[in-house]
């Protein structure tokens, strides 16, 4: 168990920079998941704190050592990787043997038939075969032991890889998006074994994954990386409801956040889209902004009120327990996306003109920028 | 589908076509090895096993066997650990890897004949450059002891290096212990840059992310990883380059037909170079035809013994 640090770490692949500075701080026995796009660094930088890249300047500290120069297999961390990366020439107690082996059996253990003549070496040997029998039981694969890699279903493979980072009892776990080889039915699955597996092993968990929804429903707190920045570290619920930059929110959330033009007049009042909306920003500054509503917070309404969007429906999905509407507003210039109770659903057909109710409560203001701005 | 013979009509030409060029020469060779058959004779006689009994006991044929399975096991081993080696360190090259691909990869490409001409001069003992080469070295000291081992404090002159230097430097091609040797040199120098390749195409096959599991599983020199990924998934590969090699060693000919004639005293009588001699030279098509068969034997053993590994043992999907 450990904490990780990283401290003004950026990456440079020839001329392009990959990851700006860097800093991060992940808490002993933390499951920290890194979320973004592809190609935004999130890869790069826990291959970064693997070892397995360079950084090209400064610090990455495990368990309070600076560890920059030491070689991946010193770092005593674990990863699981996207493909599984099983040897698949092994049996699958082979592949779960191998970290061990290659740790604590010398040259001469590791020959065949060569290493029962070395003192001590069955001890060892029959060490890491109890080991070994140990992590297969809590996995559920010891029927699947002496299979090769090649016989083995999707989710089978997933857990031998888990368990080939398991045998070492490392101080921390990576994970490059372990479960984008799975099919959705067996991905929900495995999100709640791998939740259970962090609290049962009380071990540093850095997860990789492009999917928000895996972000938000595993992690303790959640890392939101784009083009190379961290743009916002934080839990999952603070991210979702309390996004610091228009690109997080956008990230984070499905379907997509709404996001409207508005104006602040110069008393600092804001509307959109001609709906005043009767709030006031903390600091007045007159000109555009940008609004955003989720989809939760905006309702179907049927009689006119205050703080309405009249709107044409063009497009229902529905999902069973949630009816997502799409409606075109403001002569079709602008399209928002609303949830409703399946029963509310059925209530309208495509093509209808509806309206749309939003909470003032719950709309979040970013400037021009896309930086968010305080509401009194 | 059952009542009707058109797909006997569809199959019909491809069958046709391998029966008559494939099945039926090997057929006539086999009907052949049996005769005392010669090309423009209207007869033969029936001999039996006679040809195939000359093969095993005739001291020219015992050579000549001899002679095809050296060349063979000296070839094999030495172009396959060269093509694999050479295969790793280019993969490992971040720039400068085609200039080398190319040039290890001419002497395939290049017309073996025109290369044994080229070979002839280099290794001539008067005119050759490598005997020149050799001999320029007897006047540098340092090399002149680190040749001969009296470095070490061995007699210069009980090296073949300073016995050359005293009474001339071997006749590579000419010397009836050396010629096999270096025709075997030059088959191996053909033969490695196809490997090579082959080789290079079996290592882009192997997955990065499996490297990266064994620097975390802490294989942390390069040769634990080569152990443990490398050499293992390249099973597939290991195969078809030793068949490949082997069967192209068993049929190695131009460079025997135009540096030594099988010469000399048959030190270099290889089996194609005997199928030739004996079938189209000499026009014993009936010990001819029993060579060809032989040689055909081998070459199937290889490849049935490539199609058992390829299906038993190095497929891992």
């Amino acid at each position: 168990m450990a904490s990780i640090t990283l401290s003004g770490v950026t990456k440079v692949f020839g001329n392009s920079r990959v990851l700006n500075t860097t800093n991060l701080e992940v808490a002993d026995g933390e499951f920290l998941t890194l979320v973004g796009p592809s190609g935004c660094g999130k890869s790069t930088t826990l291959r970064i704190i693997a070892g397995l890249e360079n950084q090209t300047t400064v610090n990455v500290m495990i368990a309070g050592k600076k560890v920059n120069d030491l070689r991946p297999s010193r770092r005593n961390l674990a990863m699981v990787f996207q493909s599984y990366a099983l040897y698949p020439h092994l049996t699958v107690r082979q592949n779960l043997e191998i970290p061990l082996k290659l740790r604590d059996l010398s040259f001469a253990e590791r020959i065949p038939l060569i290493w029962s003549c070395v003192p001590g070496a069955r001890e060892k040997v029959d060490k890491i075969g109890k080991v070994v029998n140990e992590i297969a039981a809590t996995l559920k694969i010891e029927h699947l032991l002496d299979r090769k890699p090649g016989q083995l279903s999707g989710g089978q493979r997933q857990r031998v890889a888990l368990g080939r980072a398991m045998v070492r009892k490392p101080a921390a776990f990576l994970m490059d998006e372990p479960l984008s080889n799975l099919d959705a039915g067996l991905r929900v699955h495995m999100r709640a074994e791998l939740a259970g597996l962090h609290r049962s092993l009380k071990t540093t968990f850095i997860y990789v994954t492009h999917d928000q929804a895996e972000a938000l429903t595993m992690s303790d707190r959640m890392a939101v990386m784009i083009d190379g920045d961290i743009l916002q570290v934080g839990a999952p619920n603070d991210v979702y409801n309390d996004p610091k930059n228009i690109r997080v929110a956008e990230f984070v959330g499905s379907p997509k956040i709404n996001i409207l033009p508005g104006r602040t007049d110069p008393s600092g009042v804001l509307s959109c889209l001609n709906v005043n909306l009767s709030r006031r920003l903390r600091e007045s500054v007159a000109g555009d902004v940008s609004i955003g509503l989720r989809p939760e917070h905006l309702s179907l309404q049927k009689k006119n009120a205050e703080n309405c969007f009249l709107g044409r429906l063009t497009y229902k999905e529905n999902l069973g327990s949630d009816v997502f509407l799409y409606v075109t507003i403001n002569d079709e210039a602008h399209q928002v996306i609303a949830r409703a109770t399946p029963f509310e659903g059925h209530d309208v057909a495509i093509g209808d003109d509806v309206r749309l109710y939003l909470v003032p409560d719950k709309i979040i203001v970013f400037s021009a920028d896309g930086n968010r701005l305080q509401l009194v | 589908m059952t009542n009707s013979r058109t797909h006997i009509a569809f199959v019909a030409p491809a069958i046709i076509l391998m029966l008559v060029i494939l099945i039926f020469p090997v057929f006539v060779a086999a009907t052949l090895s049996f005769t005392d058959y010669s090309l423009g004779n209207k007869t033969f006689n029936w001999v039996s096993w006679e040809n195939y009994e000359a093969l095993l006991k005739r001291s020219s044929y015992k050579k000549m066997f001899s002679a095809s399975l050296t060349y063979v096991f000296i070839v094999v081993p030495f172009s396959v650990v060269l093509g694999l080696g050479s295969a790793l360190l280019l993969s490992s090259l971040r720039f400068g890897s085609e200039i080398y691909k190319t040039i290890f990869f001419l002497p395939v490409m290049a017309t073996l004949l025109a290369m044994a001409i080229a070979w002839e001069f280099t290794v001539d003992p008067i005119i050759g450059v490598a005997n020149a080469t050799l001999k320029s070295g007897c006047e540098v000291k340092w090399f002149y002891s680190l040749m001969t081992g009296s470095w070490r404090g061995g007699e210069p002159l009980d090296s073949w290096y300073g016995l050359g230097c005293v009474e001339g430097m071997p006749n590579w091609l000419g010397d009836r212990k050396l010629a096999l040797g270096t025709i075997s040199f030059i088959g191996v120098w053909q033969a490695f840059g196809f490997n090579m390749v082959l080789y290079l195409a079996g290592l882009t096959a192997v997955p990065r992310e499996l490297y990266n599991a064994a620097q975390m599983d802490g294989a942390d020199t390069a040769w634990k990883r080569f152990r443990l990924v490398t050499w293992p998934m390249l099973g597939p590969s290991h195969v078809f380059v030793v068949t490949i090699t082997s069967i192209r060693s068993f049929q190695v000919f131009d460079t025997v037909e135009a540096l030594t004639q099988g010469g000399p005293s048959k030190a270099t009588y290889v089996m194609v170079y005997a199928m030739f001699e004996k079938g189209i030279k000499q026009n014993l098509v009936g010990i001819g035809s029993a060579i060809t068969i032989v040689f055909l034997a081998f070459v199937l053993i290889l490849t049935l013994t490539q199609v058992y590994f390829v299906n038993r043992r190095v497929h891992y999907s």
